[in-house]
């Protein structure tokens, strides 16, 4: 009889355990799950939107892919704007957040002023850049002007109109890493630093050889955040230059939204954003065993 | 994390050592101001232009020798960049859309989180890990065929298909369960004894404890969404549904860069709510992204 009470109330403890998960699993499934199994099934057809007539292509959509021009410049400059915008951020970050991890007087004022992009907007900076990189009246050239450079049209120049969008990401986003990065250096002791101040080690490095092992599984986690938020540059694109000049700003996330809602072409779409989970997974997995291994945890 | 700007007041022995130690300090600060300030102000500078456009005269912009400040305040360009678009509705949709998510997003996480550090079920770890998978999965991978769903349910420009690919949440999940898991069971056996079921544990003992965490994933909740533009363009397209960064993105396509006063007013008026919360509450934002970190 015990036994069957246990089990009755065990039973009943699980039942109540689906019952509040059921919520999320349900949304998790449809618009998770699903969408992502979905895309795999779609790259495998021919699929146009708003048409239910659905029709096997076998491997013919990654064999285009694979032959796709444009796709390969849109990869390139996903995996260019990814490569350099994300550690390029984090050191300013980095440093932005040690220079304010000392008792320092306006701390609060310059963390504002570090964080406050990124509440702003997007849509609203990526409009407030293209003002500022305006060729003619953008201030940027006319600060050049003043020390004798010659105008440069930042985002109609193939050259330049990527690392432009890039150099806005950093200012979007270092802010945001810098606060983690911060909170992550309130814990390492300060009987570390003061130690190795006494035996006369120099601040640069103190910050390589003290810090920066302290706070690597925060650095990890930031690199990780920073490739998840990568998406991103789809907005700054999409209002900043629409993928011109002749496509040097198409990154992959542009590309889908081209394939997918200009040419209603479903079936290529899906096959993109299934090679884009791919590189950004891939980026991750290398990321963590080339990292992982070597990142210190403090105590834990 | 307080600003301790001169030193605390030490006793004489003391003093007569640290005395130099805090003139290093002072010329170790003194030259950390000197590179901060700059980078400060090249930070702020792109809302300083946003601030200073949208108070100059419209021919004022494209006159290089008009210098810096504006001639005169063109209070004007704000009730011209109002009246352009429907602000006021894009605003409600706003509030609606963001406000929707977040009150979903915190009933879901709650149960499912309540879930996993307190009950005991088959298939607990295989459905956590399902959980957390969801943070691999962002919307870049979703968004074409949630879009074909969202057509398929036909909700297509309407304001809870700008909420449904939202009400989940992973991340949330694992932090809330977290944190529940601080919770000492001893303070849970007691509100037992007095009657209390699960649901009244959650509500009266749980909820109240972990009200931080729940501050600070409502405030990235909130920042994300109400910034969100991909997601929102994708699905609306009427002035009727829209959300103010849609409406603003709009304006300036409309323009394209013929009227940057009228546009940067507009965007005053857009990223002024965010910002305002911002630097009143600011020590709670600060700590919400430090401690919580992504979405």
């Amino acid at each position: 009889m015990v036994v069957g009470a246990t089990l009755q109330a065990r039973m009943r403890e699980a039942g109540l355990a689906y019952l509040l998960l059921l919520p999320s699993l349900l949304f998790l499934a449809a618009f998770t799950y699903w969408p992502i199994l979905r895309s795999l099934w779609f790259s495998f057809h021919d699929v146009v939107l708003g048409d239910s007539k659905i029709i096997w292509l076998g491997l013919e959509n990654y064999q285009r892919l694979w032959e796709d021009r444009l796709f390969w410049k849109a990869f390139g400059n996903t995996a260019f704007y990814t490569i350099i915008t994300i550690p390029v951020a984090i050191t300013c970050a980095l440093l932005m957040a040690v220079a304010l991890d000392s008792k320092l007087r306006g701390m609060a004022i310059y963390r504002s002023a570090f964080f406050y992009p990124v509440m702003i907007p997007s849509v609203a900076a990526g409009m407030v850049w293209v003002f500022l990189y305006s060729a003619s009246y953008g201030p940027i050239n006319q600060g050049l002007r003043f020390i004798g450079m010659p105008d440069t049209a930042w985002l109609y120049d193939s050259t330049w109109a990527l690392p432009a969008i890039m150099v806005m990401s950093v200012w979007k986003y270092s802010g945001y890493f810098m606060l983690i990065l911060l909170a992550a250096l309130k814990l390492v002791p300060s009987d570390l630093y003061e130690a190795a101040r006494l035996d006369g080690v120099s601040a640069f490095d103190r910050l390589i050889h003290i810090t920066l092992p302290l706070i690597s599984p925060t650095l990890y986690f930031v690199v990780i955040i920073g490739l998840l938020h990568s998406y991103q540059i789809f907005d700054y694109v999409y209002v900043m230059t629409h993928g011109g000049p002749a496509d040097a700003t198409n990154v992959l996330t542009f590309y889908i939204y081209q394939n997918g809602f200009q040419y209603q072409d479903i079936g290529y779409a899906s096959t993109l954003a299934n090679v884009l989970l791919l590189f950004v997974g891939g980026l991750i997995a290398v990321i963590a065993t080339v990292f992982g291994r070597r990142v210190h945890y403090l105590g834990r | 994390m307080t600003s301790l700007p001169s030193q605390t007041a030490a006793s004489p022995a003391v003093s007569v050592g640290a005395a130099p130690r805090s003139v290093l300090t002072a010329l170790r600060h003194g030259w950390l101001h000197l590179v901060l300030v700059p980078l400060a102000l090249l930070w702020l500078s792109p809302l300083l232009w946003i601030l200073v456009t949208s108070l100059k005269a419209r021919t004022e912009v494209f006159d290089p020798s008009a210098g810096f400040w504006p001639q005169v305040l063109v209070w004007s360009n704000y009730p011209a960049a109002l009246s352009v678009a429907p602000f006021g509705t894009y605003l409600v949709n706003s509030v609606l859309v963001t406000g929707g998510i977040l009150v979903a997003q915190l009933t879901t996480i709650t149960l499912a989180a309540y879930a996993f550090a307190r009950l005991n079920f088959p298939g607990k770890n295989l459905l956590f890990t399902l959980f957390l998978l969801q943070i691999m999965f962002p919307i870049y991978a979703t968004f074409l065929t949630n879009f074909v769903t969202v057509r398929e349910f036909g909700m297509l420009n309407s304001l809870p298909a700008m909420i449904v690919p939202f009400v989940a949440s992973g991340y949330g999940t694992f932090m809330l369960r977290q944190a529940f898991r601080q919770v000492p069971t001893e303070l849970a056996d007691a509100a037992r004894l007095d009657g209390c079921g699960h649901f009244g544990i959650l509500w009266h003992v749980y909820l109240p404890l972990v009200k931080p965490t729940l501050i600070a994933f409502g405030i990235i909740t909130v920042v994300t969404h109400w910034n969100d533009y991909m997601w929102p363009l994708l699905v609306t397209n009427s002035e009727g549904v829209r959300t103010l960064p849609i409406g603003l993105g709009l304006l300036a396509k409309s323009d394209s860069g013929a009227d940057w006063t009228r546009l940067m007013a507009a965007t005053v008026v857009v990223v002024s709510p965010l910002l305002l919360l911002f630097v009143i509450f600011q020590r709670r934002f600060v700590d919400s992204f430090m401690h919580a970190g992504i979405k």
